[in-house]
């Protein structure tokens, strides 16, 4: 009976391909449109959303995506003025990667220029990571411990999770880093072998997000130990965590520059 | 303190929260619940020595500043910079675990007093995931109020929903039908998408890769049209206060088929002998145990207390809880199975019978307070708000985690160390949601 069910399931992983697109009923990441940024659309997503993703600097408009949640209320509300990326291949190496910035005189995205290239050391054919909670509400944990399923696979690209960090390769990290944890992060990357690297998963590993005025959180990964690879989402879906690995090991081309998928 | 205490004899606290300079005490009596107005002055009269269930949550406002007088012993829950003494016993060895796990799971300590192999004590120390969540309440509006709220623990949708429920009794205002029954449905859908998470996590732990596999093969498919139902993989961002945001196309018949399969599946893994002969008999929580305690939803039904909030709840139609008598691991395992069959059962029933009407109605800034409770997998989530021109002027949760970790401690005494991750596992309780 066991042996026949397994057969009639069948093959269950997914091609990257298809685990890199952001399925059609869910919102993926916000991108500025910069024709559609008059005046009042911009007073209008400074005023709607409920994160405080979008700003404006002068003479330039922007959205932090470490900052959304991806309610995807803008798009709805003002889609002349914010479209919509459809794609998961959102990690990056430097953290100004994750902000779009529109030239508003000009009507352009200044471009922050070509991304530092990921560390060869880490470039092995196999990663061991150990994941620490630092805060997070088990959400991010939990998309950590799905890219391990039979659909997402990491095993398939080398990857595993490793039960200590003196096995480990790397860290994932998720959480905008609690005080009350942030010693235990510290000891932890301590006790990776080097050479090590560093993910933070999530917002709020990248920069505290909806937490980030607490003053009982550090807010932000890089804050306590140094970051490699960050992967937004609230929480990144498996296939963006997969695509951040595959970034770390080197074995991909970061695709968001400035914001922008590029 | 007659009253308070005869409440508290009868039946079980649900909340404890300072408002000014006093406390409120909101305890469940049957299916009544009554509200009490203690102490003054940042000071109260302790109950913990008499009623046991009121320990941490004493401790817990005693760390935040008030005083619970005559409380036999105040030590912190969530704050690490003030002194913490384990409980220490002569002659006995001891286990530090944690806060850094070795599997994919939140941070806490647990301080184990063992005798060779077997556990004589443990106790929980967290306070890991404290992010001040509660602080950063007062001020915001309804929506970032519902962003830090969906954070609150690892059941957002419950959550949100007792949030959501409370700020509209606060107006005096209800969420349109339509609204109504899509909240429930995604609600009933949490609950399986849970369930199977603890089921696929015990199957894991006593080395069962098949059931394990095929449980997490179901539970991945089913977040899928949870993901359809509301855009995010976990509901996120779906709830507002005055009713939800979208209302997607979940696969009905896809669900209906995910529900026979597992009517199949998890009778039969739970029969296994590998899977008897680990569960059965250990982790005991006694009935006793779990009223004394007050611990909540299939910790406390798997114990053979048949409370559950949706019995409450006239949308769902003849509803029965599922109980157990057993109290141990493998009594919890067969809950969460069952109430996964029931809640696809409901969660079909509702969107099947969807009233016409609007997704929301707006609703004006105004003021009021009112609380309200959820029934999520993990028991009772509860919030309370207070609003002030549409903004939180107070605003109060509680996680159904915080009221049952220390059925963990109970369940581990005189079992080997070895059992604690399955015993641990039984529970699945949230870290971060009893550490707000």
């Amino acid at each position: 009976m066991s042996l026949m069910q397994t057969l009639r399931i069948g093959r269950l992983a997914r091609s990257l391909e298809d685990l890199l697109r952001v399925p059609d009923h869910a919102f993926g990441y916000p991108l500025l449109r910069p024709e559609g940024l008059t005046e009042e659309a911009q007073e209008a997503l400074l005023g709607l959303c409920p994160s405080g993703a979008f700003f404006r600097e002068g003479r330039t408009f922007g959205l932090d995506l470490a900052r959304c949640v991806g309610c995807g209320r803008c798009a709805l509300a003002r889609p002349e003025a914010v479209g919509e990326m459809k794609r998961l291949e959102v990690a990056v190496t430097r953290k100004e990667d994750l902000v779009q910035r529109v030239d508003l005189e000009r009507g352009t995205f200044l471009d922050p220029g070509p991304p530092p290239p990921p560390r060869p050391e880490l470039a092995l054919p196999t990663l061991a990571f150990r994941e620490v909670s630092a805060g997070d509400t088990g959400l991010a944990d939990s998309e950590v411990a799905l890219a391990g399923n039979p659909f997402n696979d990491m095993g398939r690209f080398g990857f595993s999770v490793v039960a200590s960090p003196r096995h480990a390769d790397a860290l994932l990290v998720t959480g905008p880093v609690s005080r009350n944890m942030a010693e235990a992060l510290r000891r932890t990357y301590e006790a990776v072998p080097e050479p090590k690297g560093v993910v933070a998963v999530g917002n709020e590993a990248i920069s505290g997000g909806v937490f980030a005025g607490s003053p009982e959180v550090v807010g932000g990964v890089d804050r306590v130990v140094p970051v490699d690879v960050y992967v937004p989402g609230d929480p990144p879906r498996p296939g963006a965590i997969l695509f951040g690995l595959l970034l770390l090991a080197g074995r991909v081309r970061q695709r968001l520059v400035g914001g922008v998928l590029r | 303190m007659d009253a308070v205490k005869e409440a508290l004899r009868e039946g079980r606290p649900v909340a404890l929260f300072p408002d000014g300079e006093g406390v409120v005490l909101v305890a469940e009596v049957g299916r009544d619940v009554r509200v009490f107005h203690l102490g003054e002055g940042r000071r109260f009269p302790s109950l913990a020595a008499e009623f046991p269930a009121m320990d941490w949550w004493e401790r817990a406002l005693w760390e935040r500043g008030y005083t619970p007088e005559g409380h036999p012993n105040p030590k912190p829950l969530r704050r690490h910079d003030l002194p913490f003494a384990f409980r220490a016993f002569k002659e006995l060895h001891e286990v530090p675990v944690g806060p850094v796990h070795a599997g994919i799971i939140e941070p806490g300590h647990f301080r184990f007093s063992v005798l060779g192999e077997r556990i004589v004590n443990l106790e929980i120390r967290l306070g890991y995931q404290h992010r001040g969540l509660l602080a950063l309440l007062p001020g915001k509006g309804p929506e970032a109020a519902l962003l830090l709220v969906e954070r609150a623990g690892s059941e957002p949708l419950a959550h949100a929903l007792a949030f959501a429920q409370a700020w509209e009794e606060a107006l005096g205002r209800k969420a349109p039908p339509r609204a109504h029954a899509l909240r429930r449905a995604a609600l009933e859908l949490e609950r399986a998408f849970g369930h199977l998470g603890h089921l696929a996590g015990l199957f894991t732990d006593i080395g069962y890769a098949y059931g394990s596999t095929q449980v997490g093969r179901i539970r991945a498919l089913l977040q899928g049209e949870l993901d359809r139902l509301t855009g995010h993989r976990y509901g996120r961002n779906f709830l507002r206060v005055g009713g939800v945001w979208r209302e997607g196309r979940p696969d009905l018949s896809a669900l209906a088929l995910y529900r026979e399969e597992l009517a199949r599946l998890l009778p039969r893994l739970l029969k296994h002998p590998q899977v008897l002969d680990r569960m059965r008999y250990v982790g005991v929580v006694r009935r006793v145990e779990a009223e004394a305690l007050g611990f909540v939803g299939p910790t406390a039904r798997a114990s053979g207390v048949a409370r559950d909030l949706r019995q409450d709840d006239p949308a769902y139609l003849s509803f029965q809880p599922v109980v157990r008598q057993g109290g141990d691991v493998l009594a919890r395992a067969q809950v969460y199975a069952e109430e996964t069959l029931q809640a696809l059962d409901y969660a079909l029933h509702f969107l099947t019978h969807l009233p016409e009407g609007p997704l929301a109605q707006d609703l004006p800034p105004g003021d009021g307070e009112a609380m309200a409770r959820v029934e999520a997998g993990r028991g009772e989530v509860f919030w309370f708000v207070r609003v002030a021109g549409g903004k939180v002027a107070l605003a109060e949760g509680v996680d159904p985690s915080f009221k049952n970790w220390r059925a963990l401690e109970l369940a581990v005494r005189g079992e080997g160390l070895p059992d604690f991750p399955l015993c641990n596992k039984s529970f699945d309780l949230s870290y971060a949601g009893n550490d707000l």
